[in-house]
């Protein structure tokens, strides 16, 4: 079953082409990794995927839903790049919020919200402001918001930034798990080993044009790691 | 529905967590407190001690009044960051990164904004109608309501800001909606002053020229407080024109919502 299908979907701002005809589809289940410079259009490959920005041209369905009706994202988490929680909202109010639109009951809050602190090991910090969060706090709390209610699809837009060395194997393991139990991945990133640790099909995005979509090891030839074929595409471009 | 209902929540909670309000809303009370001041007054006129029923009546309604037109600014304040705010501090993400229409997100947090300064305005409103009540036993019965007729005119202020600011500067975006106002009250008062039944014993034919019709077609913001004025003193209503500056209201709240969700819809998260 397909869970992401992008046709032919064209974003232009102006004169500029963020992403140029990109087409592929992810099946559920299945760990992709969305690569590229930065500029590339990853980003708002992702905006797009969640309705924050309109295509120019083509079509994006989720789930079979268009990207554009809001219950294509029902069961889908997502993690911001450069995530922001209000500063007023504490941890634990701001994962409330996130259950509330998901459609978790009043009374199983308390114990899915502790259940994804546990998680992301931020138990015991969910009383605090966010104002007084790290980035890597939360980027943490970010991630947590996202496996609220078992998510189906799991969008995650350069998740390890600014995370600690703890923090980047804590998210990997999470990926990993979650992979195992059968969620759908889509890791928007610029670190190429984590990508290929991670996940199973990437594709490689260069000026708003996707070069290649394979798996991982179709992609990769003998003796060459992620970062090679990365390279290689880019110096194909260049 | 139920989306919308929960941001009404959040919004009022998330507005009551800014300090702002609560200088706004203690400068309002310190005003009203000043105001007291006026009922306890003896006041005589050609040596003649007049009635303090009287002057309860008239502070009274000037103050309706007052209140009413701080309540637009500051309705204007509080909305013009209504979008802006979201957008900077994450809030937005948050709402549309889940199942939300992006019209339950705007109607909820409109809603929630209106609702805030309602009972904002309601609650100096009904300040003021117990002190002249306490003070001087004069009951205004129709107070509370006129209060609630004026809060159209708050929804008015909000929806037309929330507008603006998808299209420029907040601070502009208030200034602008203030500006629309200002020229509805110099246009409408000026009918109502010559409507007025001095100017109609000096001038009748002044009275009967037809108002030109932009004046009659424009937001009636002015002509609502006007309205609520006659339910004050329990006397006749001359409108301009003949919408009831309700529906001419209405109409534009209307108009405005459906242009705010039409304009969002295709605004950059």
């Amino acid at each position: 079953m397909k869970m992401v299908k992008l046709e032919a979907v064209t974003k232009k701002f102006g004169a500029f082409t963020a992403v140029d005809h990109a087409s592929y589809t992810i099946e559920k289940g299945e760990a992709f990794a969305l690569l590229g410079p930065n500029g590339a259009g990853k980003t708002t490959i992702v905006r797009m995927l969640l309705d924050f920005v309109k295509p120019s041209s083509g079509r994006i369905t989720i789930a079979g839903l268009p990207s554009s009706d809001p219950c294509s994202r029902r069961q889908v988490g997502y993690v911001a790049e450069q995530l922001l929680i209000p500063p007023y909202l504490s941890g634990f109010e701001y994962l409330s919020r996130h259950a509330a639109f998901i459609g978790i009951p009043g009374k199983e809050v308390k114990k899915n919200v502790d259940r994804v602190l546990e998680t992301v090991s931020m138990k015991g910090e969910e009383g605090r402001r966010s104002a007084e969060y790290s980035k890597g706090m939360r980027q943490r709390m970010g991630l947590a918001s996202a496996l609220l209610g078992d998510p189906a699809l799991l969008i995650l837009d350069e998740p390890t930034i600014g995370l600690d060395p703890i923090g980047i194997r804590d998210v990997r393991n999470i990926l990993e798990h979650l992979h195992d139990q059968g969620v759908t991945v889509i890791l928007n990133s610029h670190m190429l080993s984590e990508a290929e640790r991670t996940c199973e099909t990437a594709a490689i995005m260069v000026k708003g044009k996707i070069l290649v979509k394979d798996a991982v090891n179709a992609i990769v030839k003998d003796h060459e790691t992620l970062e090679d074929v990365f390279f290689r595409y880019l110096g194909q471009v260049k | 529905m139920k989306h919308v209902l929960k941001i009404t929540a959040y919004t009022l909670r998330d507005q009551l967590r800014h300090k702002s309000v609560y200088v706004l809303f203690g400068i309002s009370i310190l005003f009203i407190l000043l105001i007291r001041g006026c009922y306890d007054g003896r006041y005589t006129v050609n040596g003649r001690m007049v009635d303090n029923q009287a002057i309860a009546w008239h502070v009274s309604k000037t103050v309706f009044h007052l209140i009413a037109g701080g309540m637009y600014l500051m309705a204007a304040m509080i909305s013009m960051k209504l979008f802006s705010r979201d957008r900077e501090d994450g809030s937005m993400v948050l709402f549309l990164s889940r199942s939300v229409f992006r019209r339950e997100y705007v109607l909820g947090r409109v809603t929630g904004t209106w609702l805030l300064c309602l009972v904002f305005m309601l609650l100096l409103h009904l300040t003021i109608f117990l002190t002249a009540w306490s003070k001087t036993g004069t009951f205004i019965p129709a107070y509370p309501v006129a209060s609630l007729v004026v809060s159209i005119n708050l929804l008015f202020v909000i929806a037309c800001v929330s507008l603006l600011s998808l299209f420029m500067p907040d601070f502009i975006s208030a200034m602008f909606t203030m500006g629309i106002l200002l020229i509805g009250f110099i246009s409408d008062g000026g009918h109502r002053i010559l409507t007025s039944d001095l100017v109609r014993a000096a001038a009748p034919s002044m009275v009967d020229s037809e108002p030109a019709l932009w004046r009659m077609l424009y937001p009636k913001v002015f002509m609502v407080q006007a309205y609520a004025d006659s339910l004050l003193s329990n006397s006749p209503f001359h409108n301009m024109g003949s919408v009831h500056p309700i529906l001419n209201i209405a109409i534009f709240i209307l108009l405005i919502m459906v242009s705010v969700l039409a304009a969002f819809d295709r605004k950059e998260i």
